[in-house]
């Protein structure tokens, strides 16, 4: 079990593999431009970490998928430990506590649980074959994500937690909503948003969301890198200025241009041509591991392909729309692309999951 | 899991996941279309913006709060100025940018790089500050050269100023710069890098309340960097609040010019609400010297001076308080019921304890005392005796009930604890046991004594006030506190001393000043004071005397703390002169210009009443 077979070796989709490469690299050569001129030699720092997740995401080919299944009870209750001792050892990072300093390296946990959360529930309805989900597993589900979900928003880490969202209504969609349940869903979906919005939300959170709606209306504070992103984006025109070029990002008016606004430097230096470019190859990408759950031997299998991947392509959208000013600003990454390594180490890991299912399509290997 | 599941059918969930993919498909379709409005569609409008339209935002300081003696005296004030910051990102060349920048601003050129390093981690376009506290003839020339020098930004900015020099300094503190470390060290504070900060005294411990709030005022800037004018949407600086401090000004400036020369301590407290009415600590400094981000030659010689003017020694220096702890040490006989104020014992002028010959400070002998004649005339035979009678632990019982060996919690930052030894803390920390002899050291306030001349204040305030303790501080006007009597924490067999044995101690207190003791020299006509003089030894007992017998002068701390009047007491003064001599010659005469001058303040008030 342990052991790779020579023959899966030849059922990896290389491809796909090859994708997630290529955009990693796109990423590099944007975080180089964008951060060049500062100290900290980032582009350096991007490429270790795109090889220290092409290792992790080898080694998680390595095991059949149904055994990281099968232990992710473990995996559930060691993350919850790991993030409740962030949230009582991290030290305070621009108002979250999110990271945790192991060694040399700061993790943030909250991105690795992503990976936890597709593995427990692909757990969670590896057996479940009615064609809808009932109430009782609803909320059984619920609960084993909202633990988490609930110390992921103590950080506070919104961002984060919307993605746990996507995973959890990910799986309920595939295992079957009926229109009831939609309507309780959304129901509850805005019971706690209006609750959250009262009491949970901070006051630059809610800025951020009313900013969405009127950005001219706070130019300077939240609506700032909404505005200065939109202007890179738009003034990069047709062609773009070119590499190392953009006057916004160069020059310093975009905030976090190396993180989560990477996707406004490409838009402002490479144009309308690079941005779509980027966004074929991102749906070339996203459209490869979709469309494998059709190679799923299993439940589970299919489980684990459809919420990684649906983690990826929902990250990818709220970040390009985000960065645009149709999305309210939630610190979302752009998987691959943007600086950082807990991010580019969980999407790498759960592609590797993904290319897992795929190449032990022939069952009892 | 069985093998069998490879033939489970699945359709149903893929065909799902093939749904959502689509949808995703479509709102990536939908998002590229809005990326090619955007881009392509408006992209003039969006090109406009970005060459022409880049506002900054730029921080107005907000000036400090004042401080205020409590008669309303302004102690530190504010004025105009001007500082000159570098914007690293419009240098063009950067070589003859700082021969430039440093003829013009009088500076030198590893001076103005290592600022810039110091601030290297800042954006390009934020200002790193390189020359502050200039007047607006220091200005007028880079102000000349604007068009040649884009990267000189000139600023006003509010400085503080200290209008007494250096009247009440440790009291007020100085201001020094915020380090971009320190910034990032405490994200949750308000404090930008540059902004200068209260470091120590009230100007740290009120730092909160005197800063304000910065304003801001964002400028339109053109791809140079050049303001184009301003937006409307400034945000105007608030002023801190100002406060009162408890100090008297004309107190504080006598206690000041009565250390001249010397270095020492004078405080005054109001011992029925702990207001510290002044509080001097010599050598001193002018902290208008050095109130610039720049660390000049006069401040590193502050630093390094073997005085340590910059020390506040009323809370800092550490002292055997002599013959002032007489005071603990007759509350405690009384308090433990050793020793009534009756009682006696015989001064023939030294004594055998403990195997060691003892001599009292008056080789001829007091004679028969009785603890009044022991206070009044300070004799060390009397307390020998008693220190015997007591033992070391009930001692420091008694100096814990009134205060010593913990901080007074007056509102200053860095104040000592002192230290009242006990057989438990000896062998905790020294790993030896306690030998009686230290005890009769101790009984004299010699040995490992250690106090602060703000703890013998407010011990003293104690004893006035017959043992209701005010909580020592300097703040005053809205935010003082209540006037709430502190309970000592209760220690052992005592718990309190009880007024009748205050009254006991104050007796001979008063006879020590007003009856020919040692503390005649802080007599004031018709002020009625009380006090106990002290003069500690700076070294050994038997190298001070081989120097004496030597012919060798050996100069002594000296000490006085007393209060006045006797009944209802209104001033405490506590006067510590390093090397001074006697306690009685050196230390009561200062303690008597404070006790005139706040006799005469208490007189012209009763007059302005009448």
């Amino acid at each position: 079990m342990m052991m790779i077979d020579r023959r899966l070796i030849g059922e990896v989709d290389w491809i796909l593999l090859g994708l997630i490469l290529l955009q990693s690299l796109v990423g590099v050569f944007f975080i180089y431009s964008s951060t060049n001129f500062l100290p900290g030699a980032y582009h350096v720092r991007q490429l270790i970490w795109i090889g220290v997740s092409l290792v992790a995401l080898l080694l998680v080919l390595a095991v059949d998928y149904k055994f990281f299944v099968s232990l992710s009870g473990y995996f559930y209750g060691l993350m919850v430990i790991l993030l409740a001792m962030t949230l009582v050892f991290a030290r305070l990072v621009a108002g979250t506590k999110s990271w945790i300093t192991l060694g040399l390296m700061q993790l943030q946990p909250s991105e690795l649980a992503k990976i936890v959360m597709i593995l427990v529930f692909a757990r969670l309805f590896a057996e479940y074959k009615s064609a809808y989900l009932t109430t009782q597993h609803t909320l059984g589900a619920l609960l084993v994500a909202g633990v988490p979900l609930l110390l992921i928003i103590a950080q506070p880490d919104l961002g984060t937690a919307m993605t746990f969202l996507a995973i959890i209504g990910g799986a309920f969609i595939l295992a079957g909503l009926r229109k009831k349940a939609i309507v309780l869903l959304v129901l509850a979906a805005l019971a706690i948003g209006v609750g959250g919005w009262t009491i949970a939300l901070k006051d630059y959170q809610k800025k951020r969301v009313t900013t969405l709606i009127n950005p001219a209306g706070d130019p300077r504070g939240s609506g700032y890198q909404v505005i200065q992103s939109k202007i890179a984006i738009g003034s990069g025109g047709f062609a773009g200025k070119g590499f190392q070029k953009g006057t916004q990002s160069q020059l310093r008016f975009l905030p976090a241009r190396h993180t989560d606004f990477i996707f406004s430097v490409i838009g402002e230096e490479t144009g309308f041509l690079g941005v779509f470019v980027v966004i074929l190859l991102y749906f070339a990408l996203l459209a490869r591991m979709f469309l494998s759950v059709a190679k799923a031997r299993d439940r589970a299998g299919v489980y684990i392909i459809f919420t990684a991947s649906l983690l990826i392509a929902f990250q990818f959208l709220v970040n390009i729309l985000m960065i645009i000013g149709l999305f309210p600003v939630v610190g979302i990454t752009l998987p691959f692309l943007s600086y950082g390594g807990s991010s580019l180490l969980a999407s790498f890991v759960a592609c590797g999951l993904v290319l897992n299912v795929k190449m032990r399509r022939f069952a009892n290997v | 899991m069985p093998e069998n599941r490879i033939y489970e059918d699945l359709s149903l969930v893929q065909r799902r996941a093939n749904t959502v993919f689509w949808i995703v498909a479509a709102m990536i379709f939908l998002a590229l279309s809005y990326y090619w409005k955007v881009q392509i569609l408006e992209h003039k409008k969006y090109q406009g913006l970005a060459e022409a339209n880049r506002t900054r935002m730029r921080v107005l300081p907000a000036p400090r709060g004042l401080i205020r003696d409590r008669k309303g005296g302004i102690l530190a004030d504010n004025r105009a100025s001007f500082k000159v910051s570098l914007v690293r990102e419009n240098v063009k060349d950067e070589a003859s940018s700082h021969a430039a920048i440093c003829r013009l601003l009088g500076i030198d050129e590893p001076t103005l790089r290592g600022r810039i390093d110091l601030h290297k981690d800042l954006q390009p376009f934020e200002p790193i500050i390189i020359a502050d506290g200039l007047g607006p003839d220091d200005v007028a020339p880079i102000e000349s050269r604007r068009l040649e020098l884009p990267e000189l930004v000139v600023e006003s900015e509010p400085q503080r100023f200290y209008p007494g020099r250096g009247l009440a300094a440790h009291v007020l503190g100085y201001l020094q710069e915020q380090t971009p470390e320190e910034v990032l060290a405490r994200p949750n504070r308000k404090v930008r890098p540059g902004e200068m900060v209260g470091k120590t005294g009230v100007e740290r411990e009120y730092n909160d309340v005197l800063r304000g709030d910065d304003g801001k005022v964002y400028e339109v800037v053109d791809s140079l960097g050049r303001v184009h004018g301003t937006t409307p949407a400034t945000q105007n600086p608030i002023q801190g609040g100002d406060i009162f401090l408890t100090i008297d000004r004309d107190l504080q400036a006598e206690a000041e010019r009565s250390l001249e020369g010397r270095e020492g301590v004078v405080v005054a407290l109001d011992p029925g609400t702990g207001r510290v009415l002044a509080l001097a600590s010599s050598p001193t400094y002018d902290p208008n010297r050095f109130i610039t981000r720049f660390t000049p030659k006069e401040w590193i010689a502050l630093m390094s001076d073997p005085d340590s003017p910059l020390e506040n020694r009323a809370i800092r220096g550490l002292y055997a308080p002599g013959s002032i702890f007489k005071l603990v040490m007759s509350m405690g006989g009384l308090g433990s019921g050793m020793i009534t104020e009756s009682t006696t014992v015989y001064c023939s002028g030294s004594i055998q304890i403990y195997g060691a010959t003892r001599h009292c400070w008056f080789a001829p002998g007091h004679g028969a005392m009785d603890l009044s004649d022991a206070i009044k005339n300070s004799c060390n035979i009397y307390f020998y005796t008693l220190g015997r009678r007591m033992g070391i632990d009930t001692i420091a019982q008694a100096a814990s009930l009134l205060g010593l060996g913990r901080k007074t919690g007056v509102d200053l930052v860095g104040e000592k604890e002192g230290l009242v030894p006990s057989e438990g803390w000896k062998r905790k920390t020294l790993k030896t046991p306690w030998y009686p002899g230290e005890t009769i050291s101790v009984a004299i306030g010699q040995g490992q004594l250690q106090v602060t001349p703000m703890q013998i204040a407010a011990m003293t305030a104690m004893i006035a006030e017959r043992g209701k303790r005010f909580r020592p501080h300097l703040i005053g006007g809205a935010l003082e506190p209540p006037a709430v009597a502190e309970e000592p924490p209760a220690s052992g067999t005592m718990s309190r001393f009880t007024p009748a044995e205050y009254e006991g101690v104050i007796a001979g207190m008063w006879r020590s000043v007003n009856e020919g003791g040692t503390g005649q020299g802080a007599k004031v006509a018709d002020f009625d004071a009380c006090g106990k003089t002290g003069s500690t030894q700076t070294m050994s007992r038997e190298s001070a005397e081989r120097l004496k017998r030597a012919g060798r002068e050996v100069k002594t701390h000296s000490w006085f703390s007393g209060f006045a009047p006797r009944v209802n007491p209104k001033i405490v003064v506590t006067v510590l002169v390093e090397f001074g001599g006697g306690g009685g010659t050196t230390a009561a005469p200062v303690a008597v210009r404070l006790f005139d001058l706040y006799k005469k303040d208490l007189a012209t008030k009763l007059e302005a009443t009448k």
